[in-house]
């Protein structure tokens, strides 16, 4: 029921990503305004699938061990957030991607912009519907914490805000080669769009650190311990601090800080994917 | 000098560095034995790997320079800006301030209007609160948002020395180690892994009993317990359930359990059949045993005490021939599981192990740690808190409207205001502003 809900909704965003992008090569509003119901609609059933999902794990979980009380509801509640495996970190993080537009860029995510966070959610969808174990499993004791569901919110908020960065930053650059093009996004908004969406994810990625460090304090008895998933984001955390200083305190704009926006974001994504994939460590999904 | 540490570019510099040696540290496996370096990157380039201190990179120069520099860098930054950052925080917006405010806008009333009431009201909607000075021949209305924002940066800067200073105390006060105890059983040496010495806790742990407890009917763990009673001078002083994610903390020392193991506490007994022909024997862990009649032997390998849920259970190899020995599982509660092909308790074709008696007990390892440092480094966290929303979402603003009386008998009104940091923001609340005021005139 929940993996076709989510399989609709990958293909509602992919035609949200092609009318968005017939609005940036027509230039045409209405176009814009058509891609934006349905990637609203494909929202809200997304939604409705996590929660389901969290419902379903919670009914599992309670069946195991009837919890009593209120606050033993609570609790088992809160441990059984969907974002224990790799497929439910895909579902939220693709899910974070349109939020942030959808909140409070509207007047930003148009056109290609759009077309390309709606193609990335959809295709991070289809990788997770068709190329990632999709069971519910009971919790491993090591994952069964309440900083586990801070933590890993943090994290993901920050990743989708650096992913809308990532976006202006690429139309950014494509905008400064090729100025031809039709939908003439206009390059100061874009900038803008670069340095807000950085500070969003930048404080959400050190709420995330900080929650992390404190987890692991708690669970295992030490703050920081170099695993590669932790480096990485560290690295993330440094290059977007560079950024952020570049341009607060030295004043860069425009290409340079379109470069390093670009440029976390692919730390991003490798702290991601790519350390599960190439480097052992806690973190991994694979283990 | 001190230009060079109180510089923007240097701090760069140093935020990359940091950057590229922890890269250099994910690309390189750290702690190893430099055995494994030398069969793993080359004779040559291993041994330059580990010459180098690119084996243990965290623990060494590699990170320890940078580090300093960004903290040196921080403090210098701190020295150099604090003072000042303080000093426009704490200093309110004074009338004679906000008159020389940049002109924003003018409106006109006629000699009619309550001009006082209409700026208040429109004011109050607009912007919130704000002071009112009345002077001869004008007035003034003034208000300043964000203040506070200068000191935000410093809070974070201040945090993140908080969180180095955190991890330096650690480093050199901290202690942490492994302590194994058997269930039933006080402990209190426990061995730390650099320098490997052993150490002793100023009081002692006994392990009272060791639980695993699975999900039902999946064989998959939900609860590692260890219920624990710390002793001073053989006195009970506390009780305590350690679980994976749940330490105990007692005297400032923290257990975290880590891992675990079932040790036999004696000779383990069978009943080894061959067709109808059953044998009784003992057989210790570990040791090759010939069956009787020869030909066959077998050998326990471990001992496991509560295996996928399903109890007590043993390892064992079997061999009665050349060739590869088989390897399963013996369960003394479910011998019945001896029956099904293809699973790991699936037993050697004519043979049938059936266990008697399985003594064993318990141990549990925990981590022991005792870390001066955290707090420092917690304290650090929460001050990144209030500084990264002064810094982020506060909006340092300052808004005036001076109201006078023209020869005429009018009232000139003048809208003042600025905003460094947020032009577009300022900009919009600017328009509606005037909008407001000058429609004033005719509401
Ligand atoms: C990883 C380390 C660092 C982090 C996370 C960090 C964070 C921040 C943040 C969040 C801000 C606020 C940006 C703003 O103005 O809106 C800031 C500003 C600033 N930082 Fe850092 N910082 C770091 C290291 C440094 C260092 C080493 C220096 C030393 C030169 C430095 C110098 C400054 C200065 C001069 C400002 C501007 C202050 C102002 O606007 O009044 N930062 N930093």
């Amino acid at each position: 029921m929940i993996s076709a809900i989510i399989g609709i909704v990958t293909l509602i965003y992919l035609a949200a990503a092609f009318l968005f992008l017939a609005a940036g090569l027509r230039a045409a509003p209405a176009w814009d305004r058509l891609a934006r119901i349905f990637l609203s609609t494909g929202w809200v059933l997304h939604t409705a699938a996590f929660l389901g999902r969290w419902w379903q794990s919670s009914l599992l979980a309670a069946q195991h061990s009837p919890p009593a009380g209120f606050q033993e509801v609570l609790r088992m509640v809160i441990l059984q957030v969907p974002l224990a495996n790799f497929y439910e970190s895909l579902v939220f993080f693709s899910w974070c991607l349109p939020t942030l537009p959808l909140i409070s860029f509207r007047r930003y995510t148009t056109g290609f912009l759009g077309g390309l966070l709606s193609l990335l959610a959809s295709l991070l969808l289809a990788y997770a519907s068709l190329g990632v174990d999709s069971h519910i499993r009971p919790l491993m004791p090591a994952l069964k914490s309440n900083w586990l569901l801070l933590h890993v919110l943090t994290c993901f908020v920050g990743y989708g805000a650096f992913a809308l960065a990532f976006g202006a930053a690429l139309l950014f650059i494509w905008q400064l080669r090729c100025p031809l093009l039709p939908a003439a996004t206009s390059l100061p908004y874009m900038d803008r769009l670069i340095y807000q969406a950085t500070v969003i994810g930048f404080v959400f990625l050190t709420l995330g650190i900080v929650t992390g460090a404190v987890w692991a304090e708690a669970a295992w008895g030490r703050y920081w311990s170099w695993d590669p998933k932790e480096t990485w984001s560290l690295i993330t955390w440094l290059i977007y601090a560079t950024l952020l200083h570049a341009r607060l305190v030295k004043g860069w704009q425009g290409r340079r800080i379109a470069w390093l926006a670009v440029l976390g974001f692919l730390a991003v994504l490798f702290t991601y994917l790519g350390v599960s994939f190439l480097l052992p460590g806690l973190h991994s999904y694979l283990t | 000098m001190w230009r060079t540490l109180t510089s923007l570019r240097f701090t760069l510099l140093v935020l990359l560095t940091l950057a590229l040696v922890a890269i250099l540290g994910t690309l390189v496996p750290q702690g190893e034995p430099p055995a494994y370096y030398l069969e793993r990157f080359g004779t040559t380039f291993g041994a330059l790997l580990w010459r180098l201190g690119l084996a243990n990179l965290y623990s060494g120069a590699w990170l320890l320079v940078p580090v300093s520099m960004l903290a040196l860098n921080l403090l210098a930054c701190l020295v150099k800006g604090l003072p000042q950052a303080l000093r426009r925080a704490m200093t309110p917006l004074t009338w004679q301030a906000a008159e020389a405010l940049p002109l924003r806008g003018r409106f006109i009333w006629p000699p009619e209007m309550k001009s006082s009431e209409v700026v208040a009201k429109v004011w109050r909607a607009e912007l919130g609160r704000s002071q009112r000075l009345s002077l001869p021949g004008k007035e003034i209305f003034f208000c300043e948002k964000g203040r506070f924002r200068p000191l935000g940066p410093y809070l974070i800067h201040f945090g993140l020395l908080l969180v180095l200073w955190g991890a330096l105390v650690g480093k050199l006060w901290g202690v942490e180690g492994k302590l194994v105890v058997h269930e039933g059983e006080l402990a209190e040496r426990f061995e730390t892994l650099r320098p490997l010495t052993e150490r002793v806790l100023p009081f002692q742990v006994r392990l009272e009993r060791f639980q695993v407890n699975y999900y039902p009917q999946s064989g998959i763990p939900a609860e590692f317990r260890a219920d624990l009673t710390f002793l001073r001078h053989g006195q009970e002083k506390k009780r305590a359930v350690c679980r994976v994610n749940e330490p105990v903390t007692f005297d400032g020392w923290t257990f975290y359990q880590s891992s675990y193991g079932a040790e036999p506490s004696g000779p383990l007994g069978f009943e080894i059949c061959q067709g109808n022909l059953c044998h009784r024997l003992e057989a210790p862990v570990r040791h090759r045993v010939e069956l009787p009649g020869g030909g066959a032997q077998f050998l326990i390998i471990k001992v496991e005490g509560n295996l996928q849920g399903l109890g007590p259970a043993v390892q064992m190899a079997f061999r009665d021939g050349p060739g590869h020995p088989r390897i399963f599982w013996v369960s003394l509660n479910h011998p019945q599981l001896a029956d099904q092909p293809d699973s790991p308790f699936a037993q050697p074709a004519g043979y049938r192990f059936t266990l008697t008696s399985l003594p064993y007990r318990w141990y549990s390892v925990f981590q022991v740690k005792q870390d001066p440092g955290v707090w420092y480094v917690y304290s650090g966290f929460l001050l990144f808190l209030p500084g990264l929303f002064m810094a982020f979402f506060l909006r340092p603003q300052k808004w005036a409207v001076v109201l006078e009386k023209t020869p005429t008998g009018d009232k000139a009104g003048r809208l003042l205001g600025a905003s460094p940091r947020a032009r577009e923001a300022f900009e919009v609340r600017r328009e509606r502003l005037l909008r407001r005021l000058q429609q004033g005139a005719r509401e």
